[in-house]
Parts: structure tokens; C-alpha cells; sequence
């Protein structure tokens, strides 16, 4: 039996507000069982006391760490994407590059980054290009990955059609597999976009002085939770936000591309 | 060799464009690399920036945030940093096992062990024997560690007479007030952070430190590369000089030296650091530096140390000739 749908405008107004609904239950919830259980601000801070701490920290103070760790990431992200889209394109096109290069990447994703972090730092120094490959090595592997099976489904009736009509390859590239792609290497830069965020936290943690990532070590340093947790949802708005915005780009540029309902 | 790039296009660009003033083309650079985040055991550094002790003496000191001793000494080691704050213990454990590690002590800022055990006054642990069979919660890569075994042979108990587990540096203080833990092992220099903790819960805090109980030995120094040392003997001594006079200044108006941190690191609460800086200064104005002087680095001292930490470490104590690992110049030089 599939789930029941409420219908009509009364009907989409829930489907609309009941994820609200839910967060809102959840964080009185939350509030609730602080107060009622007298939880300590150090072992579980209410939601209260990390609205308050939020608002005691300067909104300056709030946008530098944002933008330090929005720059990294956004920095991570457009590199990714350069480096990946190609990559997925030639592996594509040659086996041989297909049968080299996959083993490496798919060591390079295995490592885990937090390990590999401070080496980086070591060997490039604490500055943005090693808090920017920290952020690649998440982010390009999900792109390489989502757009070599992209390009990869394309029905091969319409490769055949390309062929039989002597298409180069670059346009059987640009005009063929690369728009049937383009659903998939969108699924990959919400993953990727996410990732992003996630390299440039791991990559303050390491070394910075500055960044929402840096921000949460360094308050809970100083045993502060409820600031902590503010940073925590401060970083977890901008990582929705980011999400968001892939989305909104893949309506406002690629409509085509997405299921009819969703456009 | 980035840093001497920056630094010789730098220099290029202001002679190029005359257009820098005789003072900033003056101005040494040195970078200071923190062996952890900023706090009240740290604010010295930014004293001498603040209060233009650095300025004073031609330099133009930046600072960097670390993640460690280890981190601190690998980045002076790697140029990324000048001179900086490390565990004297960490350094000579590093260079007992890579001799060619070019770092130096140049200067000891706590002359006392900072590692403590922190209990509850409820829990009856009054003095350091009380602690056999208790559960004790310590973080997972303090240098504290290492001595926990000494310490506890030292007091005549067996090397695992506690009951030791492992958590993330923040959780001990509410493991501790929740009663998940008989006590745990931390630094004096934070004793008023877990004094709050304790209050806000209506307990007592009881504090044992180590060096009550025969730990004697140097801890967090200042630290510098090889490099810096014989390419830049004088930048050197004059920020030694600089260094010794900001700590004189934090030692004697804490306050002002917390304002001084706050007003370079935003995030920092004036109170807190100032009763940090006061549980700090046990370490460095004692009855040692009253009878050694500010930063000394005696050779019995020196050599007690090793002993410390050459038995924690597990290595053999001819491995390491502690007076390989200091130079005693810059504070001659003072």
C-alpha cells in the first residue's frame, strides 16, 4: 500500500509545513527535557542557551569565521569541478586512462582525510592551498564518480545515430553524453558541495586561525558548549544553504534536466 | 624558502615603489607559532604586541595557532614559523629520535610540571596516595600521560594503580561533575574553568598538582629553528628580549594582559583568561625562577628533565645529551 497523500490546498499546506512543524517539535522537545531533567549547559546546552550564546558573539566576529570557511570551501568546490569534469570526460574516452587512473582515485578517496590533513599542512604550509586540496580530496571523487556514469548512460542508440551521421567527437561529447550527464553531475555537486564544507572544518581543525570549524574547537577550549553548538548550527544553516543553492542553480539553468514536477 | 620569497618580493616591491616608510622597511618579521589556541597561558605573545614591546625593538611579530607541541616544533622546524611555545619534554623526545631535528629551547616559560589530578572534594581523594584503584578520565594525547606511571611509582604505588580512561579534552570537566569519573588529569593553568564547572553543580573542586609530588621539570619553553637562530642572531635576541618583558608585564597586571589578548582574539572572555592567566603565573614566578631567574635553563634543571621524560618517553637516557637541545644565547643576551 503506498502512503496515504492528503489532498487539496489544506492537504498541501501540511505536506508544506510539516517539516517545520517537525524541527519545531523537536527543539521543544529538546528544551523540554533540559529544564525538566536540569541538564547542565556543558553536558547538553538547551536550545536557549545556544540561541543566547549565538547572539552574544559579534555578528562581524560570526561573518569573518563564515567567510573564512565559505572561501575555503567555495575555493575546494570550484577546483573540484575543474579538475573532475575533465578527468570523468578522458576516462570516458580512453579505457587505458579509465584503467589507470581508477585505482588511484579510488585510493585517494579511501584515505581518510583527517589522517592526511596535517601531513598536507606539513608540506604545504598552513595557508589556503593546503586547506584547498584538504577540501578537493573530499569533494572530487563523488563529481569524477556521478559524471563517468552519467556520460556512461547515455543511450547508445543516440551514440550510434551520432556516429552513423559522422559526429566528431567533441560534439558527440558536448551535444550527446555531456546534457544526459548533466542530472547526474548535479546529484554529484550536492554531494560534493556538502563534502566542501566538511574539507574546510577538517583543514581548520588542523591549522587556522579563523573559520566557523576553527571557531567550534576553540569554544569548546575553552569548555564553552552552548557557543559550540551555535557555531555547530551556524555551520549546519551555511551547509543547507550551499545545498540549496545547487539545486536552485540546476532549476534556474537546467530545467530540462530535472523530473517534470520539480521544475 | 615560500617565506623568504614573500619576504625578498616584499622587500623588492617597497624599494621599487619607495613608497613604503622608512619604519615598515625596518621592521623585522618573526612568526610565532602557538603550541595550542589562544588562552591565558598564551597571552604574552600578544602583551608583546599589544603593549609595543615587539614594536619597540624593531620587529613586527605575527602569530599562528597550533594544534599541539609536535605540530608547534614541526612548523619551526619546517620554516613555516620562526620561534615558538613547545613542551621542552616533546622536543627532547623528538630529538632522541631524529637527532637532525633543527630546533632549539631558547627560553623556559613554565619552570614547573603543569599536569594535575583535578577530584571532588566529595569523592575523598585529599592527597595524591587516596588516588589507588579510582577511576581517572585524562585526554588522549596529553603529555600528561607519559608521567601518569612516574608519578604514581614516585608515591610509592604501582604503575597501574588507577583505573585510566580516555576522552576528548572537553568532556572530562562534566564527566567529572556528573560523577562519571573519580577525578581526571588536567593542567593547573585551567583550574579556573573546572572551579566554574564545579560551582555551577554545587561541588568543591580539589586540585593535586604533580609537582607536588616530585615531578621537577621544565614544561612549555620557547622554542626556535636552527635557521633563525644563525641567520638571524639579533632579530632573535631582540625578540627574547621583548618576549621576557611582555611575560614580566602579564605576571604583574593579568587584567591588562587579558584585555590585551581579547582585543587580538575577539572570542576570548576577559574574566576567564585573566583567572587563567593567574593560575599560569604558578608556573613561571615560583620559587624556582626566584632562584634560577625569569627563563632560565639550568643544566641540573635541564638534565632533571630528561630524566623525567626520558623514563615517560621509555627511551634509553644515553640516547639524548640534554644540553644538545638548548642555546643559552638569547639569554645571555637579555
Amino acid at each position: 500500500m503506498s502512503p496515504k497523500l492528503p489532498d487539496g490546498k489544506a492537504g498541501q499546506l501540511v505536506l508544506m509545513s510539516a517539516p517545520w512543524l517537525f524541527f519545531i517539535a523537536l527543539i521543544v522537545l529538546w528544551e523540554l527535557v533540559c529544564r525538566i531533567f536540569e541538564l547542565p549547559a556543558y553536558v547538553l546546552p538547551a536550545p536557549s542557551a545556544i540561541t543566547a550564546a549565538f547572539f552574544e558573539v559579534e555578528m562581524s566576529r560570526w561573518f569573518t569565521h563564515l567567510w573564512a570557511t565559505l572561501r575555503v570551501a567555495l575555493m575546494g568546490f570550484a577546483v573540484s569541478i575543474a579538475i573532475a569534469l575533465p578527468i570523468a570526460i578522458a576516462m570516458m574516452r580512453s579505457e587505458l586512462l579509465n584503467r589507470t587512473l581508477y585505482p588511484l582515485l579510488v585510493v585517494i578517496q579511501s584515505t581518510p582525510v583527517v589522517a592526511v590533513a596535517p601531513l598536507i599542512i606539513v608540506l604545504m604550509g598552513s595557508d589556503d592551498p593546503s586547506r584547498v586540496l584538504i577540501t578537493c580530496l573530499l569533494t572530487f571523487f563523488p563529481l569524477v564518480v556521478s559524471t563517468a556514469t552519467g556520460i556512461n548512460e547515455t543511450p547508445p542508440e543516440l551514440i550510434e545515430l551520432s556516429r552513423s551521421l559522422d559526429a566528431p567527437t567533441r560534439r558527440e561529447t558536448w551535444q550527446i553524453r555531456i546534457p544526459y550527464a548533466i542530472p547526474h553531475i548535479f546529484s554529484g555537486l550536492r554531494v560534493a558541495i556538502t563534502l566542501a564544507i566538511i574539507g574546510a572544518v577538517v583543514a581548520e581543525f588542523v591549522a587556522a586561525e579563523e573559520g566557523l570549524g576553527y571557531f567550534i574547537q576553540f569554544s569548546t577550549s575553552f569548555f564553552r558548549i552552548p557557543q559550540a553548538f551555535a557555531g555547530l548550527f551556524f555551520l549546519a544553516v551555511v551547509s543547507l544553504l550551499l545545498f540549496k543553492s545547487v539545486q536552485w542553480a540546476q532549476q534556474l539553468f537546467f530545467p530540462w534536466s530535472l523530473p517534470k514536477k520539480k521544475r | 624558502m615560500r617565506k623568504g620569497f614573500t619576504r625578498s618580493v616584499l622587500i623588492a616591491a617597497s624599494l621599487a615603489g619607495g613608497l613604503m616608510t622608512q619604519a615598515a622597511l625596518a621592521a623585522d618579521q618573526v612568526t610565532y607559532q602557538l603550541d595550542w589556541l589562544p588562552g591565558g597561558d598564551k597571552s604574552p605573545v600578544y602583551v608583546g604586541v599589544q603593549q609595543g614591546f615587539f614594536e619597540d625593538e624593531g620587529l613586527e611579530v605575527s602569530i599562528a595557532s597550533g594544534r599541539g607541541s609536535t605540530d608547534a616544533i614541526t612548523k619551526i622546524a619546517t620554516g613555516q614559523a620562526d620561534i615558538g611555545s613547545a613542551d621542552i619534554g616533546s622536543l627532547m623526545a623528538a630529538k632522541a629520535q631524529d637527532d637532525s631535528l633543527p630546533v632549539k629551547a631558547v627560553y623556559s616559560i613554565f619552570n614547573q610540571a603543569p599536569h594535575a589530578f583535578f577530584t571532588l572534594e566529595k569523592n575523598g581523594i585529599s592527597e595524591l596516595t587516596d588516588i589507588e584503584g579510582k577511576e581517572v578520565a585524562t585526554s588522549p594525547f596529553t603529555s600528561s600521560n607519559a608521567f601518569l606511571p612516574l608519578v604514581l611509582k614516585e608515591n610509592g604505588m604501582a604503575e597501574d594503580a588507577v583505573n585510566l580512561t580516555k576522552a576528548d579534552p572537553g568532556a572530562l570537566g562534566p564527566m567529572l561533575m556528573n560523577g562519571g569519573t573519580d577525578a581526571i588529569i588536567a593542567w593547573v593553568t585551567n583550574i579556573a574553568l573546572f572551579e566554574s564547572q564545579a560551582d555551577a553543580t554545587g561541588n568543591k573542586l580539589v586540585v593535586l598538582p604533580w609537582s607536588d609530588a616530585g615531578l621537577e621539570l621544565y614544561s612549555s619553553s620557547v622554542v626556535a629553528s636552527e635557521a633563525f637562530l644563525s641567520e638571524r642572531p639579533d632579530v632573535a635576541k631582540r625578540f627574547m628580549r621583548a618576549f621576557d618583558k611582555a611575560l614580566k608585564f602579564t605576571s604583574e597586571n593579568p587584567r591588562a594582559a587579558a584585555e590585551d589578548l581579547h582585543s587580538m582574539v575577539p572570542e576570548v572572555d576577559v574574566d576567564v583568561v585573566t583567572a587563567q592567566i593567574d593560575d599560569t603565573m604558578e608556573l613561571v614566578i615560583n620559587a624556582v625562577s626566584e632562584r634560577d631567574g625569569l627563563g632560565a635553563l639550568t643544566r641540573e634543571r635541564v638534565a632533571l628533565t630528561w630524566d623525567w621524560v626520558a623514563q615517560a618517553e621509555k627511551v634509553e637516557k644515553d640516547k639524548l645529551d640534554p644540553e644538545s637541545i638548548i642555546d643559552r644565547t638569547l639569554l645571555e643576551a637579555l
